[in-house]
């Protein structure tokens, strides 16, 4: 029965028991208009949250996903503000996102440097060559363009918020790719033991590639969602904490570290409770440092009723040597 | 001469399966006292009850004559006992006088009073090393040297060698069995675990042989001779019992020549070695650890990384080959079924469909882009009834399943893949009889269809029961080579010994 009980579970049940809380002790809490406002506001930190689980299930992380976000996004404004069409803009964009995915996959993969030391270096060379030779100024606004392109970020559909759709959009595709696609198959096998994938005969490199592309494809469409979202976006991003929630999102939700396990699911489970969290946080008008202070707790809950409920496998760590 | 340590009636089982079985163990003040036996006899495990490594199962140890049982390593070592593993334990990028002092160190230390100790003390022993040198740079026998000077730093009265000399050059041999006397004349007993036979008969005042967990030979070193020690270590007399197969089967013509390795080296390990692999019968490849035989197998199926492949040539059937990864052997019908199965074999967190449709994904022989679920079942299906993978639940966790199950999941895994040449390394490590038997008989029906098979093995009955020839590998190469008309267990472990 409690063996049932895993962190994804765990996390889904205190989001739940917190909705309730919230709806009953919070006025305003359960009106629809800040529902939706509630999932918008998670929105971005859940499709951020996809591109990192892709990662961490693939036994990576990616570091550089904060950068490459607002960096590219604004090179996109900047150029289409400069007079070029959003199309062309868009392809820039995407080659640039591209060829970050391509040098982060080929450090960690080629030249074997740890994701987490390949991602971190190549956050700050993406901050720093985008304040170089991309965006000169640190805040981008949407100037001009067409209205279709503004309505990816403050549009609506049916009443739902369109950074919502985009998140179920990126979430649904990360999911039938990981689920159902042979490249995503073999991001689980690298994960779960990356030595018998490639003695298994899975091309373990250019997987790695693949996967940090993907990683980078998705922050683009990140930026692109919080720069029409917000009117504009700013490239200090980058020197922000946020990827810390993002991380917190992922693991929060149950993807170990050690790579492997959980889906996509985890990650809308996790973005559900911080969601939950940080709007109710903010009604009860709780300041930054308690709710920095609350949101770390509970990540530490979910992490140690995890290691009790799912201990690891003692007998089969050792190796007994007669 | 008094007994030091004395061991009555000592069991230990690893999850239930006994590695030493009621072991009566006698070691004696002053004396040199060499185990001998075949990989998995259980030496290593009798002296890691003796330091504190492991607890026995069952059964009494005696300290000149008090019980003992030592929780740690740490409470062995204040007794008196002291073991030098063949992997030494010093810290590599500290110096040696401050791997000699590790753990002793004051809270506030001088270095150059440290070293000036050391000093004093390596001399004394007569060690010709450098104090203020990096652990890291020296070679392996100064790294031995410092080890040894670390136990008898702290005074001890028993030094256990783990295949001490296997890292040794003859030069620095000599150096180490002079030393091995004086310690001897200082009063300290010493126990030394071996595979080098005239070492053994050289040095020892006693020699002990074990066979499967038991002691079969205990006696004066003097009573021994290199022939009487490989009966007892094989478990057979030597009436000229020739190599057979079970239930009288002849051995399987010799097929088509379908991959050839012309002198190939990876670093030290693999020392220029050479042969050949045939289509529809079993190669064995037997060798001690340490011989290359694992490397060998692992350059042919590009699991070892290309860096440390420097010269020779892999010819499959023709062509000449050289894989970089195991994907491209895979993809030319050449697989390798690991050793380590926890290590490289199995997806933990994966069921069984999950780890056989893997293999097939990787090798293209099923799935296009997409998983396709029924094809999944239906492979698993199929495998599980092959090999006969018992699991209260098909949607197991390999995880979760008995070694031998999983030894079968890993062998299937490969075999989805559709290879032409197969590799098994150690195919029964770690595996219940029952499915040991499962596993010999499925290895031979693959040999009848035609594949050619290699299996590598530390464990004669396996080698002898199911290979059609046997290469003996010894110090990075293949030695000798044996017909099966030829091959005995004795003329086997002659090849394979020093």
């Amino acid at each position: 029965m409690l063996r049932g009980l895993n962190q994804e579970r765990i996390v889904f049940t205190i989001a739940v028991v917190l909705f309730v809380l919230f709806s009953v002790l919070l006025p305003g809490f359960l009106s629809a208009g800040n529902l939706l406002s509630l999932i918008q506001n998670v929105s971005i930190l859940g499709i951020l949250g996809v591109a990192m689980a892709i990662a961490i299930i693939g036994r990576g992380i990616d570091l550089s996903i904060l950068s490459t976000m607002p960096v590219s996004a604004a090179w996109l404004l900047t150029l289409v503000n400069g007079g070029m069409p959003i199309g062309l803009a868009f392809v820039c964009a995407l080659g640039f996102v591209i060829a970050v995915g391509i040098i982060n996959g080929t450090l960690i993969a080629y030249v074997e440097i740890p994701a987490i030391f390949a991602t971190l270096a190549m956050g700050i060379v993406v901050y720093g060559f985008g304040k170089a030779f991309m965006t000169p100024i640190d805040a981008v606004y949407t100037g001009r363009g067409e209205s279709w392109f503004y309505a990816i970020g403050s549009g609506r559909v049916l009443g739902i918020p369109s950074p919502v759709i985009v998140f179920a959009l990126v979430a649904a595709a990360a999911f039938l790719f990981l689920r159902t696609l042979k490249p995503g198959r073999f991001i689980y096998g690298m994960g779960d033991n990356p030595l018998a994938a490639r003695v298994t005969g899975i091309p373990v490199r250019p997987m790695i590639i693949l996967q940090y592309v993907i990683i980078s494809i998705i922050a683009l469409i990140a930026g692109i969602v919080m720069a029409t979202a917000l009117a504009g976006i700013n490239t200090r991003l980058a020197l922000s904490t946020m990827v810390y929630d993002v991380i917190l999102v992922v693991v929060l939700g149950g993807i170990g570290l050690a790579g492997g396990k959980g889906g996509i699911r985890n990650v809308v489970v996790g973005t559900l409770l911080i969601g939950i969290l940080l709007n109710g946080m903010t009604i009860m008008n709780l300041t930054y440092t308690v709710q920095s202070i609350l949101k770390s707790v509970i990540l530490l809950l979910a992490i140690v009723a995890d290691t009790l409920l799912n201990p690891r496998d003692e007998q089969t760590a050792q190796h007994g040597d007669i | 001469m008094n007994a030091l340590i004395e061991m009555r009636q000592v069991t230990k089982a690893y999850r239930g399966v006994p590695a030493v079985t009621k072991v009566d163990f006698v070691l004696r003040e002053g004396e040199i006292h060499a185990l001998l036996g075949e990989n998995g006899a259980g030496k290593s495990t009798l002296t890691k009850m003796m330091c504190g490594v492991t607890l026995p199962t069952s059964g009494e140890m005696f300290l000149s004559g008090a019980p003992f049982r030592f929780e740690t390593p740490a409470e062995a070592l204040e007794n008196g006992i002291a073991m030098v593993f063949q992997e030494t334990s010093l810290v590599p990028s500290m110096t040696v006088a401050q791997n000699l002092y590790l753990g002793d160190e004051r809270l506030f230390n001088r270095i150059r009073g440290l070293n000036i100790a050391a000093q004093t003390f390596l001399q004394s022993l007569n060690f010709n090393v450098n104090p203020t040198a990096l652990v890291s740079a020296l070679g392996a026998a100064h790294k031995q040297m410092v080890e040894i000077a670390r136990a008898v730093r702290k005074k001890v009265r028993v030094i256990i060698f783990d295949e001490p000399t296997a890292a040794l050059t003859p030069e620095e041999k000599h150096h180490f069995f002079a030393l091995v006397r004086r310690l001897k004349q200082s009063g300290v007993s010493i126990i030394f675990i071996s595979h080098a036979l005239e070492e053994a008969l050289a040095i020892a005042d006693r020699i002990t042989v074990l066979r499967d967990g038991e002691i079969v030979a205990s006696d004066d070193a003097g009573a021994f001779d290199r022939d009487r020690i490989i009966r007892a270590m094989v478990g057979r007399s030597l009436s000229g019992s020739l190599y057979r197969r079970e239930a009288g089967q002849a051995a399987r013509p010799v097929g088509e020549k379908v991959l050839s390795v012309q002198n190939v080296s990876m670093g030290s390990i693999v020392r220029n070695t050479s042969f050949s692999i045939y289509s529809g019968q079993v190669t064995g490849m037997f060798g001690l650890i340490g011989s290359g035989r694992t490397e060998a197998a692992k350059i042919i199926a590009g699991v070892a990384k290309r860096n440390f492949f420097n010269g020779g040539e892999v010819r499959l059937h023709d062509r000449s080959v050289r894989y970089r990864v195991p994907r491209q052997a895979v993809a030319d019908g050449i697989v390798y079924v690991t050793e380590d199965r926890k290590l490289e074999g199995f997806f933990e967190t994966m069921t069984i469909p999950e780890n056989l449709y893997m293999g097939a994904l990787a090798a293209g022989t099923a799935g296009g882009m997409l998983v396709d679920m029924a094809e999944m079942r239906a492979i698993a299906a199929e495998w599980t009834r092959t090999l006969n993978v018992r699991a209260i639940n098909p949607n197991a966790r390999v995880i979760e399943l008995s070694g031998g199950n999983q030894q079968k999941v890993v062998i299937a895994k490969s075999l989805v893949q559709k290879p032409k040449i197969i590799i098994f390394d150690e195919p029964t490590r770690g595996v219940d009889v029952g499915a040991i038997a499962e596993i010999h008989q499925f290895i031979n029906g693959l040999a009848d269809q035609g594949l050619a098979v290699v299996v590598i093995s530390s464990y004669l009955p396996e080698i002898m029961n199911l290979s059609d020839r046997i290469l003996v590998c010894r110090s990075g190469r293949v030695v000798e080579e044996f017909g099966p008309d030829e091959a005995t267990e004795e003329k086997i472990m002659y090849a394979a010994v020093h």
